[in-house]
């Protein structure tokens, strides 16, 4: 029987194994820095289909430019940071534009009263002297609709009638038999999604999210009355997809914008490195000159483990 | 002998038919496979007490779902799942929401959908939408054997129409139903899928754990298809309850409801 001393032992080995992995990785070098975002026309697809007629897209994705740190100016680390991820270096022509699209300028066409909302989330977000300047995925709650897209690598798994996103936090279900939405009363941190296929495009209409997200660090938000339609136009040879997604929100914008968040495909010509390919190896019988991949459950909140992560890493 | 033959020949078709008809018809992926897709979900007390108990103030009376009636604890183990007992509506990790674990997820009363393909089953659960992999591609249980899953590791393999999965790996922080049952990391469990009829899954888990208790023991539950129109899962991030007082940002910043003293 294991006692709970043990237990706590355990605990604190689990807490200290958890903060050495993650100095590794948020902010760090592991995370891929693309300094453009390449369009992809929506078209025809030729690649290959599931048995549905499906595009195949199966398999590990992950963002290109940066994590979560910033919305406007991803590679721009969090404004007031007091550590070495200070203010920026860089001329900001040199680093990757803003996810925001449209508007032209970059800038999340906020109501005067949600910039200052957002401004204030900003303010505190290096002293959240108050449990409202804490950013929800730091209690583990899922990422939600749309930073999940910038949070770690992530899983695609589809079968008919369905797509699956598989995230580091969180999980959503995309559901493509066109039955209705859920009662509006019903908010959910991962949304509830409507989506078909147009070519080599998948459209997805997303309603009922509890907005209890922020976008970013930077502390971007819409209200629970957020309807957003997601364009995932991926290109011919299905390496690459682009997330156009425009947001509509007219309780906290003066007009709907349009976020783009480019991504890649991760294949067994990629490294595992723990965060845009959090992946593990499979133990199979026998010698394959192909290895197969698979990822490990992830739970975060019953460790509180920082940012989501299997249960106990393997000191393997 | 002709007519032995024949005979024979008779019975063989006439079992034939027979096996046909009482051989439910499944749905199977274009491999043959039976396909457990859906959304599935248990009617049992299984939850409450795997054990014969009546009715009690936080629990309906049942005649328990284990084969031999109770489970077979080594002497201190069972001191510790009648500490446990006491100390329920406290201890219980479902009340804090946390991944209630293999097998107790799936005879929680909460649905949870398997999405199907030839390589694996996922299993997404409403409750705390915990997601679990079981791998049907011939690989087997990881080399790290200390890893410690809340859901275990789960390896697949088909006898018959039987998907029979093998789990290992756990942790120590689930609990097998709200009475307090429990087991310890070294827990391995040995699952049996098995079709009744399209809309009806026999699950069976076999419990084996040394540190726990003096043998394997069975439990045995019955899982309904979801049939309703349009039925979906809701996640239920439940331990995200707690927060709902700081997010979202509050209704008295929202330009709609401000000045209105609400």
């Amino acid at each position: 029987m294991i006692t709970m001393k043990s237990s706590l032992i355990a605990a604190a080995l689990w807490l200290a194994v958890a903060s050495a992995h993650a100095q590794q990785a948020p902010g760090g070098e592991r995370i891929q820095r693309e300094k453009t975002v390449t369009p992809i026309a929506s078209g025809k697809w030729s690649g290959k289909r599931l048995s549905d007629g499906q595009p195949d897209v199966q398999g590990h994705w992950s963002n290109t430019i940066a994590n979560h740190n910033n919305w406007t100016d991803p590679e721009g680390g969090v404004p007031g940071d007091p550590g070495r991820n200070g203010p920026p270096k860089t001329p900001r022509e040199s680093r990757a534009p803003s996810r925001v699209s449209d508007p032209v300028d970059g800038q999340v066409p906020f109501q005067p009263w949600a910039h200052a909302v957002q401004q204030d989330f900003l303010a505190f977000f290096h002293n959240p002297v108050k449990e409202e300047y804490v950013e929800p995925l730091a209690r583990c709650a899922p990422a939600g609709v749309p930073k999940s897209f910038t949070w770690h690598g992530y899983e695609i798994r589809q079968y008919p009638g369905y797509l699956v996103f598989l995230f580091n936090s969180g999980t959503r279900i995309i559901h493509l038999d066109g039955k209705p939405h859920l009662p509006d009363n019903i908010k959910l941190w991962n949304a509830d999604s409507r989506g078909r296929w147009e070519g080599n495009t998948l459209i997805v209409d997303v309603a009922n999210n509890n907005a209890k997200a922020r976008l970013a660090r930077t502390g971007e938000f819409f209200s629970d009355n957020v309807r957003i339609e997601e364009r995932f136009i991926f290109n011919a040879d299905g390496s690459r997809y682009n997330y156009v997604a425009t947001i509509t929100d007219p309780t906290v914008y003066t007009r709907p914008w349009t976020t783009t968040i480019p991504a890649r495909r991760f294949t067994d010509k990629d490294e595992p490195d723990g965060w845009h390919y959090e992946v593990a190896y499979a133990n199979q019988p026998a010698r394959s000159k192909t290895p197969l991949i698979e990822h490990y459950e992830r739970i975060c909140v019953e460790n509180n483990g920082p940012f989501g992560n299997i249960a106990v890493l393997s000191a393997k | 002998m002709r007519s032995w033959v024949s005979t024979l020949f008779v019975t063989a078709v006439f079992a034939s038919s027979l096996a046909s008809a009482a051989a439910p018809k499944i749905p199977r992926l274009s491999n043959g496979k039976p396909d457990f897709s859906g959304i599935w979900q248990t009617t049992s007390a299984a939850d409450y007490d795997l054990e014969p108990h009546a009715g009690r103030a936080d629990a309906p009376p049942s005649a328990g779902v284990i084969e031999g009636n109770f489970i077979p604890y080594l002497p201190a183990a069972l001191e510790r799942k009648k500490k446990n007992f006491e100390v329920r509506d406290k201890e219980d990790p479902r009340l804090k929401c946390w991944t209630l674990g293999t097998p107790r997820g799936i005879y929680y009363r909460e649905p949870f959908q398997i999405f199907q393909r030839d390589r694996d089953l996922t299993l997404v659960f409403q409750f705390g939408h915990s997601v679990r992999t079981i791998h049907t591609n011939n690989t087997l249980h990881p080399e790290v054997t200390d890893n410690e899953f809340y859901l275990g590791d789960s390896r697949g393999r088909w006898e018959g129409d039987t998907l029979v999965v093998d789990v290992t790996d756990f942790n120590e922080e689930t609990w097998l139903d709200r009475a307090g049952n429990w087991h310890s990391p070294k827990l391995h469990v040995v699952e049996r899928w098995k079709f009744l009829d399209a809309n009806t899954v026999e699950y069976q888990a076999t419990l084996e754990d040394p540190e726990v208790y003096s043998r394997p023991w069975t439990l045995s539950v019955i899982l309904y298809r979801h049939r309703e129109k349009d039925f979906q899962l809701i996640e239920n991030y439940c331990f995200t309850l707690g927060y709902d007082k700081y997010y979202p940002v509050p209704a008295e910043k929202l330009p709609s409801t401000k000045g209105t003293g609400q």
